[in-house]
């Protein structure tokens, strides 16, 4: 019961902070300019063409579609670090087989596919509002789109295994190798020149990290949230199962 | 490597070697279903026109014919040493892991390399034919990135094949762990042997070596981990 307090808790206060950093992405952050996005064809979006000419076309980024920053990077960031979370998890279930280890990796997994499925869903509008195109196989929306994946496919060999330590052990080796992907995500934009913007490198107003940290910490605390809750309805599963065990004796 | 092992690694490796040689099981079911391939390539470019030429995107078709049969040899190489219970055995004998690992990728390296070196001619034949002036490229350099890859692609498919052979979705698990794991190695790739073939101003020769730069260290790295996590896989 103290875990569901906790959890309880963490809900509310991470609501509450995500919701702050709406508001106040709107009233108190300014307005950046992330320069220009060069497009390769002539495409059908609201906001100014600068420039046309044999490179590409080129157009201003819209002011408002740069309020998504304050929710699609605290997610996206999140996601990294729930996979690593993960990953850690299942070194030590490898090094230590205990089957704690496999729970806690595996509804750290189950978090990060609720967070990548948001960074998919917001990146997705986003690049609509700011690119005119839903999809684009740019460096960071493929291996973004590489790591959904993976994180999917994990779920599809847990539930094709019966046999309980087999199942532990395999995802244990899948989620480790689905990790590796996540430093190359994060770092390719950094690496290879592509359209996605990278704000902390091109300069960031101080007006608006305050926003921007409310809502990573808000985030992270949801996240947070939602694996005490599961790890806490897992537990409750386990003694029903072992009571049953022992009434059936 | 000490000589014990060494002696352990060749007796292993001669096993699938002889087993393939007596069935022909292997590299006669890979060829016919690369073949297969690519007569499916030929209905999907059937009604593209004559203004398309298949050379722009020949290296893309050749890697997406090797990908697909990689996985049916994969598969069908750990089936058998799992239904007729040779991967047991190998267990119960006192053999170090990393020596099956590796006896295991180096023959399914051999039957894929087989089955490519027969597949290339087989694809110039019924797709490049008569476009050969359009090959600027540096060609004796596709070799390289063949062989490169093919061992990226039996590492990191050996190791998934173990874990998805365990599974009750056997060859549709083995895709999904595959293709994603893949992804990097299989873009250098096709980079690589597009650069090889075609060359010119637009795919300068600095392509290729980029690629297989790429190649080698996805290769170090997917090798070093599996090398590291393969144990773990068989011990469960």
């Amino acid at each position: 019961m103290r875990q569901l307090k906790v959890a309880l808790v963490l809900l509310i206060v991470g609501g509450l902070m995500t919701t702050a950093a709406f508001f106040m992405a709107f009233y108190t952050a300014e307005v950046q300019s992330f320069g220009t996005v060069t497009l390769s064809q002539q495409l059908d979006t609201a906001y100014p063409l600068t420039e046309a000419g044999a490179g590409g076309f080129t157009y201003g980024r819209p002011w408002f579609s740069q309020k998504i920053f304050y929710f699609h990077v605290p997610v996206a960031l999140a996601s990294f670090l729930v996979l690593i979370i993960a990953a850690y998890f299942a070194v030590r279930m490898l090094l230590t087989k205990r089957k704690e280890f496999d729970t806690k990796s595996r509804i750290a997994m189950e978090t990060t596919l609720v967070y990548v499925m948001l960074t998919m869903l917001t990146g997705v509008l986003w690049t609509r509002a700011s690119w005119g195109v839903w999809w684009d196989w740019e460096p960071r929306l493929t291996t973004y789109f590489i790591l959904t994946l993976m994180v999917i496919a994990y779920f599809v060999l847990r539930n094709s295994i019966e046999d309980e330590e087999r199942r532990a052990v395999y995802g244990a080796v899948f989620a480790i190798i689905a990790a590796i992907n996540a430093p190359i995500s994060f770092f390719i934009t950094r690496i290879i020149p592509s359209n996605h913007p990278v704000v902390f490198k091109s300069g960031f107003a101080t007006s608006n990290l305050i926003p921007f940290l409310t809502a990573m910490f808000g985030m992270l605390m949801l996240g947070f949230a939602i694996y005490v809750i599961r790890m806490s309805e897992e537990r409750l599963r386990e003694r029903l199962d072992a009571a049953k065990t022992a009434l059936e004796g | 490597m000490n000589a014990l092992a060494w002696r352990q690694f060749r007796a292993l490796l001669r096993k699938d070697i002889v087993m393939e040689l007596r069935t022909r099981e292997m590299v006669t079911s890979m060829g016919l279903y690369a073949l297969l391939t690519m007569v499916v390539y030929q209905i999907a470019l059937s009604q593209a026109g004559s203004l398309f030429n298949p050379a722009d995107i020949a290296a893309g078709l050749l890697w997406l014919a090797f990908v697909f049969t990689s996985m049916l040899g994969l598969n069908r190489s750990l089936v058998h040493e799992k239904d007729q219970g040779c991967m047991e055995a190998l267990l119960l004998s006192p053999v170090d892991r990393p020596v099956i690992y590796f006896a295991k990728v180096i023959g399914n390296l051999a039957f894929l390399l087989v089955v490519e070196v027969l597949t290339i001619p087989v694809f110039a034949f019924l797709f490049l034919q008569g476009r050969e002036r359009g090959f600027n490229g540096p060609l004796w350099l596709i070799p390289l990135v063949v062989v490169a890859a093919s061992i990226g692609i039996a590492g990191v498919g050996t190791l998934l094949a173990t874990m998805s052979v365990n599974t009750t979705g056997k060859d549709v698990i083995l895709a999904v762990m595959f293709i994603p794991l893949m992804y990097p190695l299989l873009l250098a790739a096709v980079s690589a042997t597009n650069a090889a073939l075609l060359g010119g101003q637009a795919f300068p020769v600095s392509l290729v070596w980029q690629g297989l730069g790429i190649i080698a260290g996805y290769d170090a790295i997917m090798l070093l981990a599996a090398f590291g996590l393969y144990e773990f896989i068989v011990g469960a």
